[in-house]
């Protein structure tokens, strides 16, 4: 530590650099390797062709400046290389001018009839060798590859890591995007990463064409980027996502993992490793259910706040707590769905053409075989007194008739369906479905609550302890105060930083919630906002009345609309206008007027 | 032996003498440089350019440098020739051909150059 100033200087930047100079070393990039690499190689086939050009030039200017001509005048004469050069290059080039300088006696005539065939030829062999390798597809996915890597080690603010943009992935890109994150996308099928291009994004989305089971393509889709936030491994693929999983919980242990899976064995396969979040689709939608059958209304709550800005309120549905349930389909889906009905204390009764027994710890569900759509088979399992039906089979065409059969012998069920595929959406929406499962739109909406604010998954987590009625009223507070349509969410933290003009106001101990939501302009209006939580010191101060008292470092979550979020953030930095809230008075903002107002009280 | 390192090394080499050939003799005397000298080089000179395109080696990528250094010098001496021989008026005289030779023979010393990285490449080689 002899110069005090490096010693500065290494504290500032040293142990960064350390940090991020381990981490590109741990990460495998072979993939952009492999890319410089191929380019490398069309380089050395451009060599015959542009040997063969060069001689050829070269054989023709020499014979030209050697073979004897004549001037105007009658004189011998012989080209120089200057005068060869050029005739040579308008010649191949066939652009022609005539015979320069004088014209040409038979002898030179003879040599330029023979290399105006060679030149015609070179050129010809060489442009068509060029243009072959820029349509090589090995060249153009190397450049693409490039230019991919180069944009990703770019990004120089905090980016999300999606692997697999399907149906679920373009949800979640375009909310994050709504949101002003980044994010990078590898996908293996081209389709996709090209329909990237058209889709309306505000800012500039990454992709590439790659298999992500390979290190290499997400060390180049920036994992070893130090601002990588998470890692969404959301692929219809288990296998892939496990591996996705895998890779990132080794080389960057550090980062946040989402994965999708329908099955439980692989879930079990990714907790393995680290500490992702898996996310089953089927398991959650079985967790909504049992949620919705004991409370609504935090269904309702729930599933508003998971659908991101703009998402309309949706309707509460009223699945019956009591009776009995039909089941259609004994899948992965069909599995879950018995589980918690049973665990809710319901009567089951499965239909499934296929299906073994149940498994032994739901041995009281009767099973009827056959297909649901059978007026014998539902009559069977007495579908005209059951309270619920689920449709639950993987193909839509099976699931809409099982609905309309179901419907045709009990009008009054309560009927859940599963939506396989994204074009069936409008025949669902007719068939006016209670309760539906579209799977890619519950990992979107699950990975969005976890990702777009930690705030509100803390929030979503504490909803289901609070009881129905304390969500009811919520629900109609925020549709009151703003509308059915879901304004943004956002969070504050009373610091310094984010909120200057609160410093001293909090430090004097009585700082109510409820004059900071004073509007700045007019402050017996109170801002349209609705404060959903307040996180002090690890602990959940949920929907706080006007009188809760704030401390410094508190953190809000807030919904409201765009308008009021100005004022507040207003509000939280002009020094003005929060003693104008608070008090009352106009505090001049200038410096002089505030001498002269001091000395006038 | 290896047919690439053959035609490889003829080019480097040739280019080298070549650009040497063109160079010896009073700097200021056009009667001791011959003009197809310059060109014979001129078009060696590129052939063994290209002939390094490709090559991933650290000792490619010198090999590379210097063969374009010397592009460049015997490129611009071929401008200073065909200036003084074609545009000025007072023609090749002995300033103008010192500036055509001693161009040349910045081109050959970036061609010893690229000759003994072919001996270091050569030796090396053996020693393995």
């Amino acid at each position: 530590m002899g110069n005090p100033l490096l010693s500065f200087w290494w504290r500032l930047f040293g142990q960064d650099e350390q940090r991020t100079g381990r981490l590109r070393r741990r990460i495998p990039m072979a993939s952009a390797v492999q890319a410089s690499a191929t380019i490398f190689l069309i380089l050395r086939r451009m060599r015959v062709p542009l040997i063969i050009l060069i001689t050829i030039f070269a054989v023709s200017v020499l014979g030209l400046t050697l073979v004897p001509g004549r001037t105007a005048e009658g004189l011998a004469y012989r080209m120089s290389f200057f005068d060869a050069f050029y005739f040579m290059s308008y010649t191949a080039s066939t652009i022609g001018f005539g015979e320069l300088p004088y014209t040409f006696t038979d002898a030179q005539r003879l040599w330029v009839t023979a290399t105006i065939y060679l030149t015609v030829i070179g050129w010809a062999y060489a442009i068509g060798s060029l243009l072959a390798l820029v349509q090589d597809r090995a060249f153009r996915q190397a450049l693409a590859l490039q230019h991919f890597t180069r944009k990703v080690s770019r990004l120089r603010e905090p980016f999300l890591l999606i692997v697999g943009y399907g149906r679920t992935g373009e949800l979640l890109g375009r909310s994050f995007d709504a949101l002003g994150r980044r994010f990078v996308v590898i996908d293996s099928e081209s389709e996709r990463i090209d329909g990237l291009d058209l889709d309306p994004y505000h800012a500039d989305v990454p992709g590439l064409v790659a298999d992500a089971r390979d290190p290499g393509h997400l060390g180049v889709a920036g994992l070893g980027n130090p601002h990588c936030e998470a890692v969404l491994a959301l692929t219809n693929d288990d296998e892939a996502n496990l591996a996705v999983t895998m890779t990132a919980a080794l080389l960057r242990p550090d980062l946040p993992v989402i994965a999708r899976t329908v099955s439980t064995l692989i879930a079990e396969r990714m907790h393995a490793f680290g500490t992702p979040t898996v996310v089953n689709p089927f398991d959650r939608f079985g967790d909504h259910l049992r949620i919705a059958l004991r409370a609504p209304a935090t269904y309702q709550l729930i599933t508003w706040l998971e659908s991101g800005p703009g998402a309309e309120l949706p309707p509460r549905a009223r699945p019956p707590a009591e009776g009995r349930w039909v089941v259609c389909g004994y899948g992965r889906l069909g599995r879950e769905i018995v589980e918690d009905l049973q665990a809710e204390g319901l009567d089951v009764t499965i239909i499934d053409p296929v299906a073994d027994r149940p498994a032994a710890a739901e041995e009281e569900a009767t099973l009827v075989s056959g297909h649901g759509f059978e007026p014998a088979v539902l009559e069977g399992a007495g579908v005209a007194e059951a309270v619920g039906f689920v449709a639950g089979t993987d193909n839509d065409t099976s699931n809409l008739s099982l609905i309309a059969a179901a419907r045709r012998v009990n009008p009054a069920l309560f009927v859940a369906a599963r939506q396989n595929r994204p074009s069936s959406g409008p025949l669902f929406a007719v068939m006016d479905v209670d309760s539906l499962l579209v799977p890619t739109e519950v990992v979107a909406h699950e990975v969005f609550a976890q990702l777009s604010t930690p705030l509100l998954w803390r929030f979503l987590k504490e909803v289901p302890h609070r009881g129905d009625p304390w969500a009811a009223e919520l629900v109609d507070r925020m549709t009151e105060l703003c509308s059915r349509h879901l304004e943004s969410l956002w969070k504050i933290r009373l610091t310094h930083d984010e909120a200057p003009a609160l410093t001293t106001w909090l430090a004097g101990g009585d700082a109510r919630l409820g004059d900071l939501l004073r509007d700045p302009d007019v402050r017996e209006v109170r801002l349209d906002v609705v404060v959903l939580m307040i996180l002090r010191d690890d602990e959940c101060l949920m929907t706080p009345d006007d009188d809760t008292v704030l401390a410094t470092r508190d953190e809000l979550l807030l919904a409201g609309r765009p308008a009021a979020r100005r004022a507040l953030d207003t509000t939280l930095v002009v020094d003005g206008a929060l003693q104008y809230v608070v008090t009352g008075r106009h505090v001049p903002a200038s410096w002089i007027w505030r001498r002269l107002s001091r000395e006038q009280g | 032996m290896n047919l690439e390192k053959v035609v490889f090394g003829f080019f480097v080499l040739l280019a080298a003498t070549l650009n040497f050939g063109f160079f010896i003799g009073d700097i200021a005397n056009p009667a001791l440089h011959n003009i197809y000298e310059l060109f014979a080089a001129v078009v060696v000179s590129l052939i063994a350019t290209v002939l390094k395109f490709g090559d991933r080696t650290q000792i490619g990528a010198v090999h590379l440098a210097t063969s374009l250094v010397a592009d460049l010098q015997l490129i611009a001496a071929a401008l200073a020739w065909t200036y003084a021989a074609h545009i000025s008026t007072e023609g090749l005289t002995p300033s103008a051909m010192a500036s055509v030779v001693s161009l040349s023979g910045g081109a050959l010393f970036a061609n010893v150059v690229s000759v003994v990285l072919l001996v270091v490449e050569t030796v090396s080689y053996h020693r393995r």
